[in-house]
């Protein structure tokens, strides 16, 4: 039996707050309130590899039971097999950006009002379904470990979906907007986004089904994004890398893309991904995943930089007791110099494809997937047909090749990224981007 | 548990209904870093429900600290003051026996050493075939639910679960397999096998060239399309928000006459089974789809009551904390059973991106996981990569048959389904 003596290092994180929920359809009041939640997470490095205690409503009365916790956590780190080593790390914590208006100083009645007008703002007579949701976390995160680091903050993000569904003659689609923050509470005046749900929705039942195949398609900052999410961000993280299961793996120094692409992971930039201290309270900082086309460095933790090397850590993060995983924050292709007129006028005849509806990648096969909220046909550099249900797939290493031209308005988009049963906030951006030889999946036929 | 009743009765005081839901329970996992063990994991879980009802206000909210039920009891009060007001007939009372043990077997014990015992046989399994490991994981969990109302309802569920997966790697082909049941009755080898034989033998696929073409769904495949697109079209509250394809097709053909869909709450060693749902309603069976005729939707008490419709027991918790929503238990697909991998066919074992079909229409383009030519029940060359397109509805009017062997995937019963001329965009 392991005794705490052998104990190499271990860590605490404990997330406590409230969370509110607001959920109004076609009107009526589903729920509108608040609940509660305190998790924490122990981990301890025994002579090989971790020992780990997830505790729900955890609380610390004593040094005698916490002591009794390190030997529970080392006892199970006894059954390991695997020689895991921490690398150096440098330890700071940033200030969380300043709330321009606490979501906490307002009262949920009227929140519950904002929202309704929102939702009332997506309702159309071809509208058959109007749906907003308004989503509050506060947490407060503590965060201490066996070297004396000590780090504790406080973050509420908030934000707001709305759907639309229109309908004509069983044909049946949806329009989609939300906006999600950490710079405060943000539901007023918003109905705009209601609007901008029913039109895409009502706009959607005339348009057509894209035919599938390779073509040249422009992508939409937002979708841009996700692409650079899936496509480059997962296989870049260094627990796959050391596991053997990315297609970067060995593949620092090499072009695998084409010279105009960068692509960057930024925990420290004040939006919807954005960290204080990553959970191994380690300095958050930028990471150039992709620098011109070459593979330049992986996300990391303190294991996967002390197992593969090239990058920093730093990247850790988790849910509320959940164990930290190498993950994604701001992800986003840097600016290129094109203008969006002069990418339209390039890509010629081809495909607009925006908005998203998620994607997935299996970065082992290097094969990813993602799917556009609706696009347009370009026939002669000008928007023509909008189409729908399209959506785009490849293979990570000859995709990067193609993407030929970045425009130079890039904007960040909020959304939960999801890994190892825990979902994090993060965002994806990009400029727009002309990829060339892209697979289009779509059910159109000539 | 005194807590409970004082919460009950405390809650009977101000509102007119309360509803407690407390679960608690322990896992432990063990988890590879290649071949080697390097995470161990013991989780203790413990949350609180508490739902309110006051002149048709349904109120409601959680929390990890069973001490704070009355602070949690006062949030659900106040939540409720802000709903919209609506028909409602009263919680249950109880009806059936206040102890289910279909999900629980006494000799499955959350112990680290059975989890790395178990890793030991998924290693010797993927032994069988030239395959790297990269990572995979050994979960037991045992678990207690409790519901009780301000009806007298008061149930008691313990749940006991064994979650195995594993994932290979081969040049770039990858394989991934799991299993997950109730008891200790899973065969941790060959979720081993299965993964370094997908891994091994995808190596070398070939392209195929876009066009029509027999397609068989594993059940893997076939439960990612109909969890994404098919499933939602049939809750009560989807079909009456107007958010349902199939809402005004109730006694329609919908697919194949010979095919049927229904939940089986009550299957012996089901996954999800159940005596009753997550609001004490007992459970029964539910035909969704009877000889390819829309029979019913799934209602959970809210939704029934406020369209005037029965209860059919598909109340589902997402955790104590989770809040109650409408789903089903065991959802099973029956059919008259054929050989559908005589005629050669083009198999798929997964999918990526299922979830980004359209929920609204049920159209989806995804690419093609561990794709293979099957011919006389062989796998024969691998498809290096493809995208399916379609649409989750039609392709069931399209059905060349279903296996006869069923496999559970989570809360659904699936036979491997065999698809007539689906489209295929190739590379």
């Amino acid at each position: 039996m392991s005794e705490p003596s052998a104990i190499r290092y271990y860590d605490l994180r404990h997330v406590t707050g409230q969370g509110t929920l607001i959920d109004i359809d076609n009107g009526v009041v589903e729920s509108a309130g608040t609940s509660f939640f305190n998790r924490a997470i122990l981990r301890v490095l025994g002579p090989r590899g971790w020992g780990i205690l997830q505790i729900d409503n955890f609380s610390l009365h004593s040094k005698k039971k916490f002591n009794s916790l390190l030997l529970s956590a080392s006892r199970l780190a006894s059954i390991t097999q695997q020689d895991v080593h921490l690398s150096d790390a440098t330890y700071r914590a940033l200030d969380v950006p300043a709330m321009q208006e606490d979501p906490r100083d307002v009262s949920i009645e009227e929140k519950t009002g904002l929202l309704a007008k929102i939702e009332q703002a997506a309702r159309h007579p071809r509208v058959v379904n109007t749906r907003a949701n308004y989503i509050e976390r506060s947490e407060h995160v503590t965060f201490s470990d066996s070297s004396g680091h000590e780090f504790s903050y406080e973050i509420c993000r908030s934000g707001y979906n709305v759907l639309a569904v229109a309908s004509r003659n069983g044909t049946v689609q949806m329009g989609f907007e939300r906006r999600h923050s950490i710079m405060g509470f943000d539901l007023r005046h918003r109905q705009q986004d209601g609007e901008k749900a029913a039109q895409t929705a009502v706009a959607l039942l005339d348009a057509g089904h894209a035919k599938g195949g390779r073509m040249q398609a422009v992508l939409d900052p937002e979708l841009a994004g996700v692409f650079a999410h899936e496509a480059v961000g997962h296989a870049s993280e260094g627990d796959l890398v050391q596991e053997g299961s990315s297609i970067l793996s060995g593949k620092t120094g090499e072009q695998i893309g084409n010279e105009r692409l960068t692509i960057i992971d930024d925990p420290s930039l004040p939006e919807f991904g954005f960290e204080p201290f990553d959970a191994e309270g380690v300095e958050v900082r930028r990471t150039e995943i992709i620098r011109n086309g070459v593979v330049n460095a992986f996300l990391h933790s303190r294991e996967t930089l002390a197992a593969v090397g090239n990058g920093v850590a730093g990247h850790a993060r988790a849910s509320a007791a959940e164990p930290p995983l190498v993950r994604m924050s701001n992800t986003y292709i840097e600016n290129g110099d094109a203008t969006l007129d002069e990418i339209m006028a390039a890509c010629d005849n081809g495909i607009l494809l925006k908005g998203s509806r998620g994607g997935q990648v299996d970065p082992g096969r290097g094969i990813f997937q993602f799917n556009a909220e609706y696009g347009y046909l370009i026939e002669n550099g000008a928007c023509t047909k909008m189409v729908r249900d399209v959506s785009l797939a490849g293979e990570i290493l000859s995709t990067l090749h193609d993407i030929l031209l970045c425009g130079n308005d890039r904007t960040m988009h909020p959304g939960y990224c999801g890994k190892g049963g825990q979902s994090v906030p993060v965002s994806d951006g990009a400029p727009h981007v002309l990829l060339g030889n892209a697979v289009v999946g779509g059910s159109g036929v000539d | 548990m005194a807590w409970i009743d004082q919460a009950l009765k405390e809650g009977s005081r101000l509102v007119d209904e309360v509803e407690i839901f407390y679960a608690e329970g322990v896992s432990v996992s063990a988890d590879l870093k290649r071949k080697n063990v390097n995470i161990a994991t013991r989780s203790e879980e413990c949350g609180l429900g508490i739902r309110t009802i006051e002149k048709g206000r349904i109120g409601s909210s959680s929390t990890h600290d069973p001490k704070q039920w009355r602070k949690c009891l006062n949030a659900a009060i106040a939540s409720g003051r802000l709903a919209t007001p609506q028909q409602w007939g009263g919680l249950p009372k109880q009806s059936v026996s206040d102890t289910d043990l279909l999900c629980y077997d006494p000799s499955l014990t959350p112990d680290p050493q059975v989890a790395h015992g178990l890793l030991g046989q998924m290693l010797e399994g993927a032994a069988r075939h030239p395959a790297e490991i990269t990572s995979g994981s050994a979960t037991l969990a045992s678990a207690t639910d409790i519901i009780a109302n301000s009806s007298g309802l008061r149930y008691t569920s313990r749940h006991t679960g064994i979650y195995l997966s594993l994932d290979a790697i081969r040049d770039q082909s990858t394989g991934s397999e799991f299993a997950h049941s109730c008891f200790m009755d899973t065969d941790p080898s060959a979720v081993g096998e299965r993964a370094a034989f997908l891994a091994s033998h995808s190596v070398g696929g070939k392209d195929i060239a876009s066009g029509n073409y027999d397609v068989l769904l594993s059940p893997i495949a076939y439960a990612e399309l109909l969890g994404a697109a098919f499933i939602p079209a049939l809750s009560g509250r989807n079909v009456h928000a107007g958010r349902s394809y199939l809402a005004s097709r109730l006694g329609d053909e919908i697919i194949d006459g010979r095919i049927s869909m229904y939940d089986d709450p009550l299957r012996s060693k089901g996954l999800v089974s159940g005596l009753w749902d997550a609001e004490g309603m007992p459970t029964k069976r539910v035909e969704f789809v009877r000889g390819g005729i829309l029979a019913s939707f799934a209602y959970d008490l809210r939704t029934a009551y406020r369209y005037g419709k029965e209860s059919t027991a598909s109340a589902i918790r997402n955790g104590a904390t989770g809040g109650t929503a409408i789903g089903h238990h065991n959802f099973t697909v029956e059919g008259p059973r054929t050989s559908v991998a005589d005629e050669r066919v083009l198999y798929i074992h997964s999918l990526v991106g299922a979830h980004t079909a359209n929920p609204m229409n049920g159209d989806f383009s995804v690419e093609i996981s561990n794709a293979f030519w099957m011919e006389d029940g062989e796998f024969q060359v691998p498809v290096r990569s493809a995208m399916l397109t379609g649409n989750v509805f039609d392709m069931h009017k399209e059905i060349g048959g279903i296996s006869e062997e069923d496999r559970q995937i989570g809360s659904m019963v699936l036979p491997s389904i065999r698809l007539i001329s689906q489209r295929i965009i190739g590379k």
